[in-house]
Formats: structure tokens, C-alpha cells, sequence
């Protein structure tokens, strides 16, 4: 790792010390550093809040949030993962934590009708499945009794780890499921974690029969980032209609047919660059929240 | 509240345990190979924990200077880790962390730590100075997040001996996650830094019995099993909330 020490703006010992402090010439990085101290001087010298601030607050009331397409999100995805270096462990985690909060603001414990505050996650074969994995795991340390429907379970660490985490808090797993009137009997919500953004073509069993009794109930469906059996792009009149959407990173375009009450954004894990980089004008988010409620 | 099985009435005054180096450890040991929780996933929720402590800390309105300034100082391997986290979600929360992170581990696993605080123009010095007065000036809060419960005291060596002694030095407040700089995990001491606040990660540490400052207690994961198995008798997590003040 270079050290990058940079020339000093004149002056004494200390005012070089000073003004390296804050942030605008001494920095050790192996890359970015020019990027990186324009950018500090120019908050330096605005003394006003950062850049990227400033731009938010004018984006917010001149541009609304981008609504992402299938290769886009796709896109941003790879880019977190690869050039930026997060694990999907971590990424995972933030997005199911998202989602339980979501939940909670929305249908909280309390205003549960029924004797417990039961709740069904449906997890789907890939990274929509973890990111519900994780929901309910929070979900139950929120105060929640989850169950989840996990029928095909990919082989792969990331997955098995997550199910245990589940299994060892004593989240039951169902073995099939149930039908419709028997999920209006037994709960309150459904968290549809069936697919993703990556869906696309037909869907395979038992995932068709699943969505087929998901339109029949009655009680509201909560879907993480896309509901499930709509086109990525287009939504789907014929599809589930969910009451909630928790769209993770930015919405796709699929969420402009969104008709629920709820529509929340969540993953707030975007790097200022790569906001920029794709234009998202993503909302601020209000305090440490983890969601911001778009509708 | 959702348990497994009988849990304690709420309300009652079952004491909060304060973990030996040895629980600390152990729970750690389970939550790992028995829940099977990755390395990655635990760090990332302790530093998100701890950056959400300090947002309740020192909260970015009530802070002096006039930019949001932050000194994140790293120790090493996963206590940096928890740190590095920490200061990627403070820049989130629109504070400005610089890192000071002296001895970077090789490990993959924490590597990627850095790049993440990197890509998100997070500044890392290559030296803390020893003049304080530039720390005070620069800086609203320094975090400690050098030392971690496995942490053995008689292995801080340099760099992390002359950090400890300007970090005594410095006028601006101080918040050590989990274990304060020259402090042992089981005994407070007068000869570490003397933190405003501590973040405690999942249960305070047996060094924290009789710490006067602001003390959270941060990170809502640990499974209700494993909280009654060490006997934790944490107290209620207010709504969808990861922080209690204690």
C-alpha cells in the first residue's frame, strides 16, 4: 500500500498538519486520491455540507428516484459486489434487515388482528429467498412469530448458513403450502421473497401453484422487490397484488404498476459514487432508518 | 415477544450480565459453528450497530465544528473491522469519518473492509500526529475501536502504545466500542483512555460494571436461545430498534 503524501500548501508545520487532518492532503489509499481530495477541498472551501447533500436536496425536488431496468439493476448489483467489494452476506443482511423494518412500520405487532402475530415468508430459490431468509430472522427478534416455506433451497453456503441461523432460533419451516383460506386462518401478513429482479421466463413449480394460491387470500402480501410472477419491467395485471413493496437499492420499473398502500425503499447501502454513476436520486433517508416510505 | 420456550416475566429485575473474556468468546464460538452466522455478516452488524450508537451519541446536529468530523481508529483484524464498518455507515448517515487504521490485516475477509470505506471516499491517514491540539481541532469524536473482547492487553504493542497515550491527551470526546483502549476485557483501567461513551456489542463486557459514562448497548441479533443460555437478562429492545441506552 503507497503511501501518498502530498505537497503541502505552504506554511508552517502545523497549518501543513492542520489542513491534512482535514482530509485534504494526506491520505493513504491505493486509489481514488485525486478524486477523493477535490472533493475534500471543495467541501473545505464551500464550508457548507458535503456535495453530495446539496445535490440530494436539489435532485429530490428537480429529479425523482429512478426506477431501474432489469439490465440496470443487474448492473448496479455486479458493481457492488465486484468494484466495490461487498460480500453478499453483508448486502443480505442489510436488505432483510430493510425488510423486516418495513414490516414493522407498516403492520406493526400491535395492530396485529389475530390472537399471535403470525407471519408467512415465502422464500424463493435464489438471493430474493436469503433477502427473506434474513426478514425473518429479524422479523422474529422484533417480536414477530415467523414461519417460513423454503421449497427449493439452493445448495450453496450463503443459503445453508442463513436456514440454520432460522432453524436454530426456532423458526418453524413448512413443508408445503398451505392453502389459501388456511394462510387467511393462520396469519397475518405473507412476505413474498419468491424472485427477484433476475426473474425472467416462466415460472417453475411449485412456485406457479404458490403465486395461484397467494392471489386467492385475503390477508395483505408484503413483496421484496419485486412481486413475484411480474415482468421485472413491465409488472403483470394478471399477477399477485400485493399491499406492500420494499424495493432494495432503488425501485425497478415493475413498482410504477404498483397499486398497494406501502411502497418503502430499503438497502440503504449505496455508495455515493455508484448513486451518482447511475443517476438513482435516491430519496434521503430520514435519520439512521433503514427504509424511507416512498408512497 | 416470541421465544421458543418459557422466558423470563417482563419486568423482572433479573441483572444484566456483564461477560467474562471467556463468554464473550464463547458466544462468539456459537453463534459462528453453531448458527452458523458468517464472519462477515456478525461485522457488519456490530459496525452497523455502532455507528447507529454513536448517530444517538452525538447526533449531527448537536456537533461543534462545522463539518461532521469523525476520527475512526482501527485496531486490528476484527475489532478494525467493526470499526471500518462503523465509519462506511456513519458516511451513510451523512457524518464525514476519516479512518486511522495503522495495522491492516491480510485476511481477505477484512480486506474487503477497506475497499468498501475506500470506494466511498472515506480518507485514511497514514499517521495520527502526536500534536493533539490537531486532533481537537479537526475532529468532534474520536472512536475507539482498537481493542475487541478477545483482545489480549499484553499484546498492545506499537502502533497502538503511543495511539493510547494521545489518545489521553485529546480534548474532544471519546467513544471505544466494546473495550476501551488499555483497558482489559474484564478490568476497567484508569491507565487506558477514558471514554465519554461506550458502545457495548450484544452484552456488556465485565469492564464496563462500573463505567460512569453513556453506555449502549448495541446490536439486536442474538438468538433468545443463546441469551438465555449465558444468562444475558438483556433488557427489552424498544420496537424495531437495534440500540438501548443503559
Amino acid at each position: 500500500m503507497s503511501t501518498v503524501q502530498l505537497a503541502g500548501l505552504g506554511g508552517g508545520k502545523w497549518m501543513f498538519g492542520l489542513r491534512t487532518l482535514l482530509g485534504i492532503g494526506f491520505l493513504v489509499t491505493s486509489q481514488g486520491n485525486s478524486r477523493v481530495l477535490c472533493q475534500r477541498a471543495c467541501t473545505l472551501s464551500q464550508s457548507l455540507r458535503t456535495p453530495e447533500s446539496s445535490c440530494r436536496a436539489l435532485h429530490s425536488m428537480a429529479h425523482p428516484v429512478k426506477y431501474l431496468g432489469q439490465k440496470e439493476a443487474q448492473g448496479i448489483d455486479e458493481e457492488l459486489f465486484s468494484d466495490y467489494s461487498f460480500s453478499v452476506d453483508q448486502l443480505m443482511e442489510l436488505a432483510g434487515l430493510s425488510c423486516a423494518t418495513a414490516v414493522a412500520k407498516a403492520y406493526p405487532v400491535e395492530a396485529m388482528v389475530k390472537a399471535r402475530p403470525t407471519v408467512l415468508i415465502i422464500c424463493g430459490p435464489g438471493n430474493n429467498g436469503g433477502d427473506g431468509l434474513v426478514c425473518a430472522r429479524h422479523l422474529q427478534l422484533f417480536g414477530y412469530e415467523p414461519s417460513i416455506l423454503y421449497p427449493k433451497r439452493p445448495n450453496k453456503q450463503l443459503f445453508n448458513n442463513l436456514t440454520i441461523q432460522c432453524e436454530k432460533m426456532g423458526i418453524s419451516f413448512l413443508s408445503d403450502m398451505p392453502e389459501a383460506k388456511v394462510v387467511d386462518e393462520a396469519y397475518n401478513l405473507v412476505v413474498d421473497a419468491i424472485f427477484g429482479f433476475s426473474f425472467q421466463g416462466a415460472v417453475r413449480e411449485p412456485f406457479g401453484a404458490i403465486l395461484s394460491t397467494l392471489k386467492k387470500i385475503t390477508v395483505p402480501i408484503a413483496s421484496v422487490d419485486i412481486p413475484s410472477g411480474w415482468d421485472v419491467e413491465k409488472g403483470n395485471p394478471d399477477g399477485i397484488q400485493p399491499d406492500m413493496l420494499i424495493s432494495l437499492t432503488a425501485p425497478k420499473q415493475a413498482a410504477t404498476q404498483f397499486k398497494g398502500r406501502y411502497h418503502f425503499l430499503g438497502g440503504r447501502f449505496v455508495p455515493p459514487a455508484l448513486e451518482q454513476k447511475y443517476q438513482l436520486n435516491l430519496p434521503k433517508y430520514p435519520a439512521t432508518d433503514c427504509v424511507y416510505q416512498l408512497n | 415477544m416470541n421465544h421458543s420456550s418459557s422466558e423470563p416475566e417482563p419486568g423482572t429485575s433479573e441483572p444484566l450480565r456483564y461477560l467474562s473474556k471467556a463468554d464473550a468468546s464463547a458466544i462468539e464460538t456459537e453463534l459462528l459453528r453453531d448458527y452458523r452466522f458468517g464472519q462477515q455478516q456478525l461485522i457488519e452488524m456490530w459496525g452497523y450497530a455502532c455507528a447507529i450508537a454513536i448517530t444517538k451519541a452525538f447526533p449531527l446536529k448537536s456537533l461543534s465544528k462545522k463539518q461532521p468530523t469523525v476520527l475512526v481508529v482501527c485496531g486490528p483484524e476484527q475489532s478494525g473491522s467493526v470499526g471500518l464498518v462503523c465509519a462506511r455507515h456513519l458516511r451513510i448517515f451523512e457524518y464525514e469519518p476519516t479512518i486511522y487504521y495503522p495495522k491492516r490485516s491480510s485476511h481477505s475477509v477484512h480486506q474487503d473492509f477497506t475497499v468498501q470505506c475506500e470506494k466511498m471516499d472515506i480518507p485514511f491517514l497514514s499517521y495520527l500526529p502526536t500534536e493533539v491540539q490537531l486532533i481537537n481541532d479537526a475532529y468532534n469524536v474520536v472512536i475507539d475501536a482498537v481493542l475487541g473482547p478477545d483482545s489480549d492487553p499484553k499484546d498492545v504493542k506499537e502502533p497502538y502504545l503511543s495511539i493510547l497515550v494521545t489518545l489521553k491527551q485529546v480534548k474532544i470526546p471519546i467513544a471505544s466500542v466494546d473495550v476501551p483502549l488499555g483497558w482489559d476485557t474484564e478490568v476497567a483501567s484508569k491507565e487506558g483512555v477514558e471514554p465519554e461513551v461506550l458502545i457495548s456489542l450484544m452484552a456488556p463486557k465485565k469492564c464496563a460494571t462500573n463505567f460512569s459514562g453513556k453506555h449502549f448497548l448495541a446490536g439486536r441479533f442474538l438468538p433468545y436461545d443463546i441469551q438465555k443460555k449465558y444468562e444475558l437478562n438483556l433488557p427489552e429492545f424498544p420496537e424495531a430498534e437495534c440500540l438501548i441506552e443503559l
